[in-house]
C-alpha cells in the first residue's frame, strides 16, 4: 500500500499552489460560517464597508464614530466571512487499479493523489473538506487532510480485505447522499460508466445546488488503444471478455467512443454549471490541480490581489 | 536413390510427404493464433466494436512461411538427403576392407580412414555386411577383436580404434588371414594400400583377385610415404637421407630437428633430384645444438618412417689431447698428437692444449699421450677429473715405462717388453678376440695389426676384469678401470707408431670412437647386455611408454633389430641411457607397388557424400525454437521487455542473421548493435570531454549545479550559485567564474569542485551511465550539496526518508551517513556559524560518516533542506529574490555564510580543522 507515500506526495504537490480559495457564488444560511471573507455583506470581523443608515437598521449597527463626523447616520458592516464544504470522492472500483506501464501509476493511486492534493490545498485555505459518503463532517485545518486521507485508506483497506473474501467491490460511480445546498464536490474518477447512470447521479446533486467538479483519470493506453492483432480483452469488473481480431482496425472507432464519452460527459456537466477536468496518468498531476484550482478558484479575488 | 547432381536422396520415398504441405499450408491458415489477453478497464467501449474489413483473421505471413519451413525441414531430412552422392557398391556380397597400416601409412592417415568410412557408410545404405583386414601385424598388447563379416556399424566401431602400426606391412600373413576367415566368395575388395611393394604383395592380390571384385586405392603424391633414415656422421657433417619410393620429379622435404622437451632445435632441407630416389640434406646445426638434438622429423608427414630418434652416438663430444700440437718445422709423422688428432677429427670436436686450458673447458675425453706425461700435480687434478665423470685415455711409451706413475688403471711393471724384435724369440703379437666386457665388443680386427711393444700389467686378482683388450699370447694391451663417475683407460702401446702398426689401422679409429662413447654414458658394464625398452614410438612418430609385452633387445641388436610388434622402434636402455632403434634402414628400401594388369586402381580421397539429414534436423529444431518464442510473444506471454512491438520479428530476422553469418562479428565490433529496443547497460569509462567543456571547467574555478529540468528550480539554482560566487569574491579569495549547469546525462562532473543539487520530483531518475559518472566524481574527491528544499513541508522529519532523494540518488554509491556534529569543520572554515540556515531554517545538515576515512575526512555528500540557492539568488543590484523565512535579511546573510563554509570546505577540506590547533603549537613553539 503505497498510502503513506501518496499523502506525502499530494502533500508537496499542494505545496506548488499558492493557497486556494473557494468561490462561494451564493450565501445560503445552512453553510457554516468560516474564516474569510466572502466579499460581501455579511457576518464576520472584517470591515467592509459603511452606508448610510436605512430604516429598519438596528440602532445597534450605527457606527457612532464615523457618524460623528457627519451630519448623517452611517451604519459599519462587517465583510461576510464563511468558509465553503467540500465533499471529495475518488473512484476505488477494480477498473481503477489499473496502468498499462510498469513504472507509472494505477488511475487509482492518481485520483487519491489529485484527491488528496486538493484536501491539503482546501485545508490550507481554511475550507472544510469531507470524504463524500465518508461518513465525515466536514472538517478544517490540517487535521482534515489526516481524515481524508484515513477515510480514503480505510476505504481502500477495507477492499483489500474483503476481496480476499467475498468479491465486494467499491461502485465505480459516488455515492448518493443528502448534501447542504451549494456545497462543492469534486469527483475523481475515469467517468467510463454508461453516460445515463452518471447522469443520474449530476441531476441528484445539482438539483440541490449542489457545485460539482468531475476529474477524468485515464491511463494512456485507455486513451490511445496502443495495441495490434489479435487481443482478448478482459475487463477489471468482471464484464467479461471481449475479442478483436484486428485490434487497429478498431482504433478509431475505439477514439471515436471514447470522445463521445467525455463528449456526453461535459454535455452532462454544463448545464448544470460544472466543470470536467481531463487526466492522463502520464502527465504530471499538477495541470489537472491547476485546472481545478482555476475552476474553484475566486479568481476575481486573485487578480485583486 | 534419386539424384540431382552433387545432391540426392537416399530414402526419396519420404519425399511423398512434402505432397502434404498445401494440407499443412491449408491447416495452419485455417487455425488461427491464439489471441493476446489483454486486461483493459475501458473494455465497455471496445464491446460490439468490429472490424470493418471482413477478411478472416490470418496468422502473419511470416509465421506461415516459418512453420511452412519447419515441415519442409523436417520432411526432407526423414528422406536422407545426401551432398555429392556415391553409386551402390558393386556386386552384393559382403565389402572386404583390406587395408595397410605399417609405419607407411601414417601420412593421410585420416583421408584413408575416412575413405574407409564412407566405404562403410555405402555398405551400411546397401545392406551388405563388412570385412575388415589390416595387413600389418596387430600390437601385442591390443585386445582381441571380432574378425570376419560383421555388420557395417560394428565395423566402423574397430575402424575408429585403427592405428598405424610403427613396423612394416606383411602382406603374406594377411593373404593367410583371409584364407582362415573364409570370407564368402562374392565379396566385394577394396584394397587400402600404402603403394609399397613388398615380398607379400604379389600374393595378396593374388588372393583379393580370387573374390568377386577388388578395387586397389593407392595415396596420392602428397601423401607417398618418405623413410627417414639416421644420420651418417661425414666428416665435419652430419648427412640425413630419406628414400622415396618414385623417382617422381624434384622434391623437397622439410626436416626439423627438436630436443627432447619437442623445442625445434634446426629446421632443414631434403633435396630429391628429379630421378632420383633418395634425397639429401646437411644437419646444418653447430655441435653444441647438435648435442641437444634428440629426434629429427620430416614436416607434414607425421609417421613412425618420417621420424629418426637420435642418441649419444649421433653426438659430437668434446675431446682433447694433453700436448703440444707440431710446430710446422717438426716431424708430425714421429708425434702421437698427429694420429690422434687424424683418428678423430672429423667425428669429435677437438682441442689440443696444456692441462689448465684443457680442463676447463667442457671436455669428456682426455687423450694423454706419453710425451705429455702429467707433473704428480697435474695427476691429482686429472683423478679428481675422472671421478667428476671424465674418461682419461693414456697412452703407453718410455716414459711411463720408466716408472712412477702411479695414475694409470692397474700396477704395471717397471720396462716394456719388446716382441719380435732383433734380439727376440717371439714375433709382433697379433690381437685375440675382444674379451665380452670389453667396449670394443664387435669391432672387426683387422688382421696384419701387430704391436711390438708394450708396458705389461703387474698380475693382479683383477687384472682380467680390467682388461679391454688382449694380444694372442693373453697379455693385456687396453686395461682400464672406473674411477667415481669416469674411467680411466690405458693403451698398453704408443699412440704412433713406435711401438706398433696400432695407430695406422682403422681399428686405432675404432677403438678411439668406441672410448670416445663411453663418456656418453654407455658404460662398458652396459654395453653388453640386453637392453629393455625405455620409450617406444607409435605409428604417428609419437613417443611414450612401450606397450606392455614388449620385449628386451638382446645385446646384438645394433646389428639384428627389425621393428615388429613385440620390438617397436623407440629408445631402449634405462633413464641414464638409451640407444635409439628406428625403422629408418631397418626396413627394405621403399619401391612403388606392381599390380597385375586388369586391377583397377583409384586414388584414396577426402571429399565424399555428407550425410545432411542432421543438418536438417537442426534447422527445423531451430526453427521450432523459434516458433515457440513467437508464439509465446504473441500471446503475451513473454515479458515485457522481450515484447518489442512490431519490429520484433525484423529483430528475431537480424539476430539470427547475425548469429548465423558472422560469429566472429562480435571481435571486430566492441560494441554489436543492439536490436531494437535493447538498452545497453553502459557503466564503462567516463564519456570523453569536448575541449570547450575542458578548457570551461578547469581554467577557472565554478561552481555548478545539476540541471533538474524543472525551469524554475534551474533559474533560482544559477541565480543562487551567481549570488553566492559575488559574495566569494567579495569577501575570500576565491574568485569563481560563472557558475555552470550541469546535465549528469551529458556533462562529465569531475571538472567541478562542488556541485548544489537540488531535488525536485520531476528529475528522472538517472541512468546507469550518469550515476556511474556521479560516482566516479564522488570517489575521486568532489563534493556534492544536495538541497532536498523541503524543510517547510517536511518538519524537520529526517532528510533521507524523501522520496524523490532516494529515487535519485538509487544508481550512486551514497556513503552511510550521519547528522551534522555541531563541531564539524563545515561550521567554521570561513565563519563560525552555530546553525546552517537556508531560505529556511532548522533542519539538520547530513554529512558523510567517513570518520576521516575516506577522501582525508572531507565529506563527499552533504545533505541539506533549507532551500539555499533560493536563499543566495539576487537580482543584479544584490538583492534577494526569494523572502527568507522566518529571519529576513540576517538570515539571508547568514545562508550566504553557510555557503561560503561549504566552498571553503570543498577548497580546502580539512584544513580548518588542523588550524584550531594552531594557537596551541604556536604556544609550544614558543616555549
Amino acid at each position: 500500500m503505497a498510502a503513506p507515500t501518496t499523502l506525502h506526495r499530494s502533500v508537496e504537490l499542494a505545496g506548488t499552489l499558492p493557497a486556494l480559495m473557494i468561490a462561494a457564488d451564493r450565501v445560503a444560511s445552512t453553510v457554516i460560517q468560516g474564516v474569510h471573507g466572502r466579499r460581501r455583506v455579511g457576518q464576520g470581523d472584517a470591515f467592509w464597508q459603511y452606508r448610510p443608515f436605512r430604516d429598519g437598521d438596528s440602532a445597534t449597527q450605527i457606527d457612532w464614530r464615523q457618524s460623528a463626523r457627519s451630519r448623517h447616520l452611517f451604519v459599519r458592516e462587517t465583510e461576510w466571512e464563511a468558509a465553503a464544504s467540500v465533499w471529495l470522492w475518488r473512484d476505488a472500483s477494480p477498473s481503477m487499479q489499473y496502468a498499462s506501464l510498469k513504472n507509472a501509476d494505477t488511475k487509482a493511486v492518481r485520483g487519491e493523489l489529485i484527491t488528496l492534493a486538493l484536501a491539503s490545498l482546501l485545508a490550507d485555505a481554511g475550507e472544510r473538506v469531507a470524504v463524500l459518503g465518508g461518513g465525515m463532517r466536514p472538517t478544517s485545518g490540517r487535521v482534515a487532510v489526516r481524515r481524508v486521507a484515513e477515510t480514503l485508506f480505510d476505504e481502500t483497506r477495507d477492499l483489500g480485505e474483503a476481496s480476499s473474501t467475498q468479491k465486494r467491490a467499491l461502485p465505480s460511480l459516488p455515492p448518493l447522499v443528502p448534501l447542504p445546498a451549494h456545497g462543492t464536490i469534486v469527483l475523481v474518477s475515469d467517468w467510463l460508466d454508461p453516460l445515463d447512470r452518471i447522469e443520474a447521479v449530476i441531476r441528484y446533486y445539482a438539483s440541490v445546488g449542489v457545485r460539482g467538479h468531475l476529474v477524468q483519470v485515464l491511463d494512456p493506453a485507455e486513451e490511445d488503444l496502443p495495441f495490434d492483432g489479435h487481443v482478448k480483452f478482459e475487463g477489471l469488473e468482471a464484464e467479461g471478455q471481449h475479442t478483436i481480431r484486428r485490434v487497429e482496425a478498431v482504433r478509431t472507432a475505439y477514439g471515436a467512443r471514447l470522445a463521445a464519452q467525455r463528449e456526453g460527459l461535459q454535455r452532462l456537466a454544463r448545464p448544470a454549471n460544472w466543470t470536467v477536468h481531463l487526466h492522463r496518468t502520464d502527465r504530471p498531476p499538477q495541470t489537472v490541480l491547476l485546472s481545478l484550482y482555476l475552476a474553484m478558484a475566486d479568481l476575481r479575488r486573485l487578480n485583486a490581489a | 536413390m534419386l539424384s540431382f547432381g552433387a545432391f540426392a536422396f537416399a530414402a526419396p520415398g519420404m519425399l511423398a510427404m512434402l505432397l502434404a504441405l498445401p494440407v499443412i499450408y491449408w491447416l495452419l491458415r485455417l487455425i488461427p493464433p491464439l489471441p493476446k489477453l489483454v486486461r483493459f478497464p475501458a473494455i465497455r467501449l471496445l464491446v460490439g466494436l468490429e472490424p470493418t474489413e471482413q477478411t478472416p483473421m490470418k496468422m502473419p505471413w511470416w509465421l506461415l512461411l516459418l512453420r511452412m519451413l519447419l515441415a519442409a525441414a523436417l520432411i526432407l531430412a526423414v528422406a536422407r538427403p545426401l551432398l555429392n552422392p556415391q553409386a551402390d557398391l558393386p556386386g552384393s556380397g559382403p565389402l572386404l576392407l583390406v587395408i595397410d597400416d605399417g609405419w607407411s601409412s601414417a601420412p593421410g592417415w585420416t583421408t584413408r580412414i575416412a575413405h574407409a568410412e564412407r566405404l562403410i557408410q555405402r555398405a551400411e545404405r546397401g545392406g551388405r555386411p563388412v570385412v575388415l583386414l589390416g595387413t600389418a601385424p596387430v600390437p601385442i598388447d591390443q585386445a582381441a577383436t571380432r574378425r570376419g563379416a560383421l555388420r557395417p556399424d560394428e565395423t566402423r566401431t574397430i575402424l575408429r580404434a585403427f592405428r598405424p602400426k610403427p613396423w612394416p606391412t606383411d602382406r603374406a600373413a594377411a593373404a593367410a588371414e583371409l584364407d582362415r576367415m573364409q570370407v564368402d566368395p562374392g565379396a566385394y575388395a577394396v584394397w587400402l594400400s600404402d603403394g609399397l611393394e613388398d615380398e607379400g604383395a604379389a600374393r595378396l592380390t593374388e588372393r583379393l583377385r580370387r573374390f568377386d571384385g577388388l578395387q586397389v586405392l593407392v595415396p596420392d603424391q602428397a601423401t607417398t610415404p618418405l623413410l627417414l633414415l639416421p644420420p651418417v656422421t661425414e666428416g665435419r657433417d652430419m648427412k640425413v637421407r630419406a628414400l622415396r619410393p618414385t623417382a617422381d620429379g624434384p622434391r623437397k622435404a622439410a626436416v626439423q630437428a627438436s630436443d627432447e622437451q619437442g623445442r625445434v632445435v634446426a629446421r632443414f632441407d631434403l633435396d630429391f633430384a628429379a630421378t632420383a630416389t633418395q634425397g639429401e640434406g646437411v644437419l646444418p646445426a653447430p655441435a653444441e645444438l647438435r648435442n641437444r638434438m634428440a629426434r629429427l622429423d620430416i614436416e607434414t608427414q607425421g609417421g613412425t618412417g618420417s621420424t629418426v630418434l637420435l642418441d649419444e652416438r649421433h653426438r659430437r663430444r668434446p675431446v682433447a689431447i694433453l700436448g703440444e700440437r707440431a710446430t710446422a718445422g717438426g716431424q708430425p709423422l714421429l708425434q702421437e698428437i698427429y694420429f690422434l688428432e687424424r683418428a678423430l677429427d672429423p667425428y669429435v670436436s677437438l682441442s689440443i692444449g696444456d692441462l689448465q686450458s684443457v680442463l676447463t673447458r667442457n671436455t669428456a675425453v682426455l687423450l694423454i699421450p706419453d710425451g705429455a706425461i702429467p707433473s704428480a700435480n697435474d695427476r691429482v687434478e686429472i683423478a679428481k677429473w675422472i671421478e667428476g665423470g671424465g674418461v682419461a685415455v693414456r697412452f703407453a711409451g718410455s716414459n711411463l715405462a720408466a716408472g712412477g706413475d702411479r695414475l694409470v688403471p692397474t700396477p704395471l711393471r717397471l720396462g716394456d717388453r719388446a716382441l719380435g724384435g732383433v734380439m727376440s724369440w717371439g714375433e709382433p703379437s697379433a690381437l685375440a678376440e675382444f674379451p665380452a666386457n670389453s667396449p670394443f665388443v664387435g669391432i672387426p680386427i683387422p688382421k696384419d695389426v701387430r704391436i711390438s711393444q708394450q708396458v705389461l700389467a703387474e698380475p693382479t686378482p683383477d687384472l682380467a676384469d680390467k682388461t679391454w683388450a688382449r694380444l694372442a699370447d693373453g697379455t693385456p694391451l687396453v686395461t682400464a678401470e672406473k674411477r667415481g663417475q669416469g674411467y680411466l683407460v690405458l693403451i698398453h702401446t704408443t699412440a704412433n707408431t713406435g711401438w706398433s702398426n696400432l695407430s695406422l689401422s682403422g681399428l686405432f679409429v675404432n677403438m678411439l670412437q668406441r672410448l670416445v662413447t663411453l663418456s656418453r654414458g654407455v658404460a662398458g658394464d652396459g654395453v653388453n647386455k640386453a637392453l629393455k625398452p625405455w620409450r617406444t614410438l607409435d605409428g604417428f612418430g609419437r613417443l611414450g611408454a612401450p606397450p606392455a609385452g614388449v620385449q628386451t633387445l638382446p645385446a646384438d641388436a645394433a646389428e639384428t633389430f627389425k621393428p615388429k610388434p613385440t620390438t617397436p622402434p623407440g629408445l631402449y636402455g634405462d633413464e641414464n641411457a638409451q640407444i635409439a632403434f628406428n625403422i629408418g634402414g631397418r626396413v627394405g628400401t621403399p619401391k612403388p607397388l606392381v599390380l597385375p594388369a586388369g586391377v583397377s586402381t583409384d586414388r584414396m580421397s577426402e571429399a565424399g557424400e555428407m550425410d545432411l539429414s542432421r543438418w536438417f534436423l537442426l534447422a527445423a529444431l531451430l526453427l521450432l525454437l523459434a516458433d515457440l518464442l513467437i508464439s509465446l510473444w504473441l500471446r503475451g506471454l513473454l515479458p515485457r521487455a522481450v515484447r518489442l512491438g512490431r519490429a520484433t520479428p525484423a529483430a528475431l530476422l537480424l539476430a539470427w542473421a547475425a548469429f548465423s553469418g558472422a560469429p566472429d562479428a562480435g571481435a571486430q565490433q566492441p560494441q554489436p548493435p543492439a536490436p531494437a529496443g535493447q538498452a545497453t547497460n553502459d557503466r564503462s569509462g567516463p564519456p570523453p570531454l569536448t575541449l570547450e567543456q575542458a578548457l570551461k571547467g578547469s581554467l577557472d574555478t565554478r561552481l555548478a549545479y545539476i540541471v533538474t529540468g524543472d525551469k524554475e528550480v534551474d533559474d533560482i539554482s544559477k541565480a543562487g550559485l551567481e549570488g553566492l560566487s559575488e559574495i566569494l569574491r567579495n569577501r575570500t579569495s576565491v574568485e569563481p567564474a560563472d557558475p555552470v549547469g550541469l546535465d549528469l546525462e551529458r556533462d562529465e562532473p569531475r571538472l567541478y569542485p562542488f556541485i548544489y543539487w537540488p531535488i525536485t520530483s520531476t528529475q528522472p531518475a538517472l541512468s546507469p551511465r550518469a550515476a556511474a559518472a556521479l560516482d566516479r566524481y564522488l570517489r575521486t574527491g568532489g563534493i556534492i550539496f544536495i538541497d532536498t528544499r523541503d524543510q517547510h513541508l517536511s518538519f524537520d522529519r529526517s532528510t533521507g526518508g524523501n522520496p524523490d532523494l532516494k529515487r535519485l540518488l538509487a544508481g550512486v554509491e551514497t556513503p552511510p551517513l550521519v547528522a551534522m556534529p555541531p563541531d564539524h569543520v563545515l561550521t567554521r572554515s570561513f565563519y563560525l556559524l552555530s546553525d546552517m540556515p537556508g531560505r529556511w531554517q532548522g533542519g539538520k545538515i547530513w554529512i558523510e560518516s567517513g570518520g576521516g576515512r575516506v577522501n582525508d575526512g572531507v565529506t563527499t555528500v552533504i545533505i541539506g533542506a533549507n532551500d539555499y540557492a533560493g536563499a543566495w539568488a539576487t537580482d543584479q543590484r544584490g538583492r534577494g529574490l526569494l523572502p527568507v523565512s522566518p529571519g529576513g535579511e540576517t538570515q539571508r546573510e547568514m545562508a550566504f555564510r553557510v555557503g561560503v563554509n561549504l566552498v571553503m570546505h570543498a577548497l580546502t577540506g580539512n584544513y580548518k580543522d588542523d588550524q584550531v590547533h594552531l594557537p596551541d603549537i604556536m604556544q609550544r613553539l614558543r616555549r
